[in-house]
């Protein structure tokens, strides 16, 4: 009897620790970023282009050009992974081979980011002749984003009571209407949930852009989607390691991280509200 | 029987995969005329039910044998569009499956997607309720969700949103299983009010409701048709001796 209580305490104990563990690490990482990288926040900040080789000034630029590669890579991967996940939950016949297709799409969510980036580098910027551009590394970041989309779809199109779709089609509704009109409004909600996760990777990463869209440093804003842009997390890269004063620059390296983190937060926030508006919208 | 046949299975074999779960079926369905399909859990009725409108297409590894003759087409035919078939042959299901949609959009769902007009659909809509008897109850909530509905009004909703695409025929899989005593005796006078101008095919397991609201009645067990006659004869005097220990309580 005693043991198991004992057994019990020390469960309990070691899951605690597990997340005490966690949530100091991370807590830290914040805290340890925000000392660092406070200092160098400002307005001019994020709203200022650099100047004196990029030791002084703002990082405006690449903020711009986070957004719009994070939106572009959204703008990619959305629609095209929502539509890959109706394909295979409402259409394809359930086999062998959708089962093989199903595990390539996860093992793809696993492939370093870097071979995305050699991708997109091979057919978007050298292939399609895109260049390095916005369009080649939305492009390379939306399949990069792709799996989790894919899978965050699937997920939420199987959620969706099977009931729903019985009560359409026995209206003689036709198969692709009640998708359409009934299964797809009813997941998306949970589509964007798990989309979020792909929108803050497509935020951080740095491999696939560096070989597809960002620039070392632009003197003027992209004019158009095939124009490179700065990009925050290979700002911070380079600020980091081919800077012209590296050791100087640090407060404004971690005041970089700090803007990219708030940023990738702003966008998942944004996510959410649109979540809970169309959940309040659908009144059930 | 005596009355004109709306639906007519002809030697109906059907599978789930390699099991059967009907054999040999042939029986006449009669216009405008409440039929309770009644028998034990597993014995097929509810299959029949969902292959008179080919809901069991959406189960994979089905297989269907024979004809289901409806209108003197039969319905397994390959240039059959089975979303035809569906809107004249209308389901209400076990459970209330509203929609997440307001109460006036889950009736004009099926009507609008048909190509019905908006000043169309607003008679549409409070014709269907008034005839499923829930136009009193909700005339003022139409723009509330469905879902702050009870189950027996839910259920009801469900009959009016089939009733709005005008079907010829209405299938019941035990649309009051999941409701109280007082829901289900509102479903049961709606369905003698509707028998006046639809085909009512009803699963039921409950054998005082097939009595009280049926015309016909047929009795399955393993897959197999039983006895297959009027609701008074059946009930009272059963050719067959299953039957009788059936609808007695003896099994089942």
């Amino acid at each position: 009897m005693k043991w198991r209580y004992l057994k019990q305490t020390l469960f309990f104990g070691i899951v605690r620790l597990s997340f005490l563990i966690i949530a100091l690490s991370l807590g830290g990482l914040l805290l340890y970023i925000t000392i660092n990288g406070i200092g160098v926040i400002s307005w001019d900040f994020i709203t200022k282009m650099p100047t004196d080789s990029m030791t002084k000034g703002g990082i405006m630029p690449a903020i711009v050009g986070t957004i719009y590669l994070t939106v572009g890579a959204i703008c990619v991967g959305l629609p095209l992974g929502v539509a890959s996940a109706i394909y295979l939950t409402e259409y394809a016949v359930q086999g062998r081979v959708i089962r093989i297709i199903k595990i390539g799409i996860n093992c793809l969510a696993g492939v370093p980011s870097v071979v995305f980036g050699l991708f997109g580098l091979g057919l978007f910027v050298v292939m399609l002749k895109f260049g390095s551009s916005i369009l080649a590394g939305s492009l390379t970041l939306g399949f990069l984003i792709l799996p989790t989309i894919i899978g965050a779809a699937e997920e939420a199109l199987k959620a969706v009571p099977q009931t729903f779709r019985e009560a359409s089609l026995a209206l003689g509704v036709s198969k692709w209407q009640t998708i359409f009109r009934i299964v797809l409004p009813n997941a998306l909600p949970g589509i964007l949930t798990g989309s979020i996760l792909g929108v803050g990777r497509a935020a951080g990463e740095t491999a696939p852009i560096m070989f597809t869209a960002a620039a070392f440093f632009t003197a003027k804003l992209p004019g158009s989607i095939f124009d490179e842009v700065m990009a925050l997390p290979y700002h911070i890269y380079v600020l980091a390691t081919a800077g012209t004063h590296i050791e100087e620059t640090r407060p404004m390296q971690f005041g970089t991280v700090l803007v990219l983190i708030a940023v990738v937060l702003g966008i998942d926030l944004l996510a959410i509200i649109i979540r809970s508006r169309m959940r309040r919208n659908k009144r059930w | 029987m005596d009355v004109n046949m709306i639906i007519s299975l002809q030697n109906v074999n059907f599978y789930y995969g390699q099991s059967r779960a009907l054999n040999d079926i042939s029986m006449d369905f009669s216009e405008k005329k409440v039929t309770a399909l009644i028998g034990p859990s597993g014995c097929g009725k509810s299959t029949l039910l969902r292959l008179l409108n080919r809901m069991n297409d959406l189960i994979i590894g089905t297989r269907v044998e024979g004809k289901v003759v409806f209108e003197g087409k039969d319905i397994y035919a390959d240039h059959i569009d089975p979303v035809e078939i569906r809107r004249k042959i209308g389901m209400v299901f076990q459970k209330p499956n509203p929609f997440p949609k307001t109460i006036y959009n889950n009736i004009s769902y099926g009507p609008k997607l048909n190509g019905l007009g908006n000043s169309d659909l607003d008679t549409l809509v409070e014709q269907s309720l008034k005839q499923a008897v829930l136009w009193d109850e909700v005339k003022d909530l139409l723009n509330k969700s469905a879902m702050t509905l009870s189950g027996g009004q839910q259920q009801r909703l469900c009959i009016a949103r089939a009733l709005a695409m005008k079907p010829d025929v209405l299938l019941m899989d035990e649309p009051t299983s999941a409701l109280d005593p007082i829901s289900t005796a509102k479903i049961e006078e709606l369905i003698e009010e509707l028998k006046k101008d639809y085909t009512i095919i009803i699963v039921t397991h409950n054998m005082q409701q097939a009595a009280r609201i049926s015309d016909e009645t047929a009795f399955f067990y393993l897959g197999n048709l039983v006895e297959y006659n009027k609701t008074d004869k059946i009930f009272t005097n059963p050719d067959v001796k299953q039957t009788e220990d059936y609808i007695t309580g003896r099994f089942g």
